[in-house]
């Protein structure tokens, strides 16, 4: 088939040229840009006045002249405290003063598109009141990567359907009583699907790693995990009680030094050969937005005789030409990367996560997984609507559903990307990846953000410390699918003004230009 | 902030001393609370220097080595909760970067003081004494040493 395939396309909103973007060659064109010194100092001096008043407050707290008002707990005498009041000191005295931007409650199905239910509060964030009215906004803030989340259509009217053949769940666990034929079917069409021999489901993405690495390595084996691995990635390797080893974020001249090392002096104390090394790499980071280096890697796995294990979590089905995720983007070959693993909730707006491989392996964990042992399988409504969307993914008509969302969400990708960078705003991570993280350093530009952009109808996710590095507050827009030309477009002439309100636009690799001298 | 802690770092506490700026934040702001302390009328410039150091020095032997714990929940199980916060840093490797420009500081700060303060005696003494408390208890024979049992636990 075609590679690359530029389509003049007569949309109702636009008129664009559009290609999927394909790499040629490993594209190391991700830009971090340094932090300026002045932010910094702001940030730090935004921290040091926080302080100052959290360290006053509590002292007016513990003299009780002022209400305690969060939950405290009530020392009996002669009994040890269980808890340290100080370890809460950062979500009192800052979390609690911008809490309204957080955990806010919504009111309809999560798409292109959110209502979310107005609050206000009377004492400073502690307590919350619902007003009875919506707030209507475009959401850039699920993780709604190819726009499946929606509550009608014919995917929808399957899963309903499902429930009164196949009930709600199968109440048992996937070695006992709890593998339906549901399962083995979206087992093999997954398989398919990735280019793999097998493929084993589960009903839960965070489990699927925790559980899963330490029946792949044990004692006497190495796992080497980039700096910004997800927590899940982190407990499954601590679980397993192997050595860990952590390089820093994509830095493949760290990862073989260490290699090297680690290969050279062994098993720490007896210097034996290690059983096993393992790679732990994610797809694409939320955070930073970045891709990992897959050919790099795989030459490196290759050359020292490691394993390599590939989390999508949210690259599969958002990357790559067919979206079959990063393996695909990068063009490597599916059977060089040894386990690959990814997760149901993001692009295929269902639950779970899965692991596929050689059929050695996916027999292997099937035996030894405590997953398999003690969870309970997947749900079989879940099944269907993952199995509805992988029969629209696998569809290879460039004029269906499936690929027209994929093709849509790369052109969002690139068009916002592109724009967002050229009105100044210092933007981290891969020119492809869904996740664009604009920065913002400080605690107090982060609620603001947030607060001005619901204002005017935006809902976006703001994260800091200790999410992120201490300095490095951002704003994290999750791209979809469903989005059009429009809202992007709404999105970003809202996001110019609040930009200048909170000065944000101050890149020097793209220096600031106004919303309509950006279109290229 | 505990929502979508996405990385496996335990005790943030340990690496902030190394993010970009935070040294010559810590200077600037020295310098800052020293010019508000000159610049109340009735405090002359030795009088200024000796308070400077002396602020500091007792904040820093509060924050560094009174205080115990994060002021979050780690992620480290509470491991963290029995180290002051000079323990906490880079995860007790000694003589790193931020050790070092922490130790050598409250000295410089001594001299600078003797200097303006033309080396009288009451200021020596002052000066000599917070530096002490200061610096000595940075000292790597100290590391983990309650001593009498003070805020053992």
């Amino acid at each position: 088939m075609a590679k690359t395939s530029a389509h003049q396309k007569n949309r109702s909103y636009t008129n664009v040229v559009y290609a999927t973007p394909v790499s040629e060659h490993p594209s190391l064109d991700e830009v971090y840009e340094v932090t300026p010194f002045s932010e910094a100092f702001w940030t730090y001096l935004n921290y040091v006045i926080l302080n100052i008043f959290g360290w006053f407050r509590d002292l007016l707290r513990n003299a009780r002249i002022e209400n305690r008002k969060g939950s405290a707990e009530n020392n009996p005498p002669g009994f040890v405290p269980l808890y340290q009041s100080y370890e809460s000191f950062y979500t009192r005295n800052v979390y609690q003063r911008i809490a309204d931007c957080f955990n806010r409650p919504i009111g309809s199905v999560p798409g292109a598109t959110l209502d979310l239910l107005e609050r206000v509060t009377d004492d400073y964030n502690w307590s919350f009141r619902f007003t009875g009215g919506k707030v209507k906004t475009i959401n850039l803030a699920s993780y709604n990567y190819l726009g499946f989340a929606n509550n009608s259509g014919p995917i929808v009217e399957s899963v309903i359907n499902s429930i009164k053949t196949s009930g709600l769940t199968a109440a048992s666990t996937t070695q006992e009583f709890g593998t339906l034929t549901q399962h083995r079917k979206l087992e093999s069409l997954l398989a398919e699907y990735l280019g793999t021999e097998d493929a084993i489901a589960f009903g839960m993405g965070f489990a699927t790693n925790a559980l899963n690495i330490p029946t792949l390595v044990g004692k006497g084996c190495l796992i080497l995990s980039d700096e910004l691995n997800h927590a899940s990635l982190v407990l499954g390797a601590r679980l397993s009680g192997a050595v860990i080893k952590v390089y820093k974020h994509n830095d493949m001249n760290h990862l073989e030094r260490l290699l090297r090392e680690s290969i050279v002096s062994g098993q720490p104390r007896t210097h034996r050969m290690w059983k096993k090394i393992l790679i732990i790499v994610e797809g694409v980071y939320s955070m930073e937005g970045s891709l990992c280096k897959l050919p790099e890697l795989i030459e490196l796995k290759k050359k020292y005789r490691a394993y390599l294990y590939l989390d999508e979590a949210h690259s599969i089905g958002a990357m790559g030409l067919r979206g079959r995720g990063v393996v695909d983007y990068w063009k490597c070959d599916v059977n060089d990367v040894d386990i690959l693993m990814g997760t149901f909730t993001k692009s295929f707006a269902a639950a779970g996560g899965y692991i596929a491989g050689k059929k050695d392996l996916i027999d292997h964990i099937r035996v030894t997984s405590h997953s398999t042992a003690y969870a309970t399988s997947m749900s079989p409504p879940v099944v269907e609507q993952i199995v509805s969307v992988l029969n629209l993914l696998l569809d290879n008509d460039e004029e269906h559903e499936g690929r027209r969302r994929i093709n849509q969400l790369a052109w969002n990708t690139r068009y916002f990307r592109q724009r967002l960078t050229k009105m100044g705003f210092i933007v981290y991570g891969h020119p492809h990846s869904p996740v664009v993280p604009a920065l913002l350093y400080s605690p107090s530009k982060i609620a603001a953000f947030n607060r001005e952009m619901l204002k005017r109808g935006v809902a976006v996710v703001t994260v800091g410390f200790p999410a992120t590095p201490l300095v490095l507050g951002r704003v994290r827009f999750c791209l979809s699918a469903s989005h059009t030309k429009e809202m992007l477009d709404e999105v970003l002439k809202h996001a110019e003004e609040v930009g200048d309100l909170l000065n944000m636009r101050k890149s020097k690799l793209n220096p600031k230009r106004p919303f309509h001298e950006t279109e290229s | 902030m505990n929502v979508g802690i996405a990385q496996g770092e335990r005790n943030p506490n340990s690496s902030w001393l190394n993010s970009r700026g935070v040294w010559l934040t810590y200077i600037i702001l020295l310098f800052v609370l020293h010019f508000i302390l000159l610049s109340i009328p009735y405090i002359t410039t030795p009088v200024a220097w000796t308070l400077t150091t002396t602020i500091h020095n007792i904040c820093s032997f509060y924050l560094f080595h009174l205080v115990k714990g994060a002021p979050w929940e780690t992620s480290d199980q509470g491991r963290a909760r029995r180290f002051t916060f000079w323990e906490q840093i880079d995860n007790g490797v000694q003589w790193t970067g931020t050790r070092k420009f922490l130790q050598i500081l409250p000295i410089i700060l001594f001299f600078i003081a003797s200097f303006y303060t033309k080396y009288d005696r009451t200021h020596f003494v002052i000066n000599l004494a917070t530096m002490l408390l200061a610096v000595v208890p940075k000292f790597p024979i100290f590391f983990g040493v309650r001593l009498f049992d003070i805020n053992r636990y």
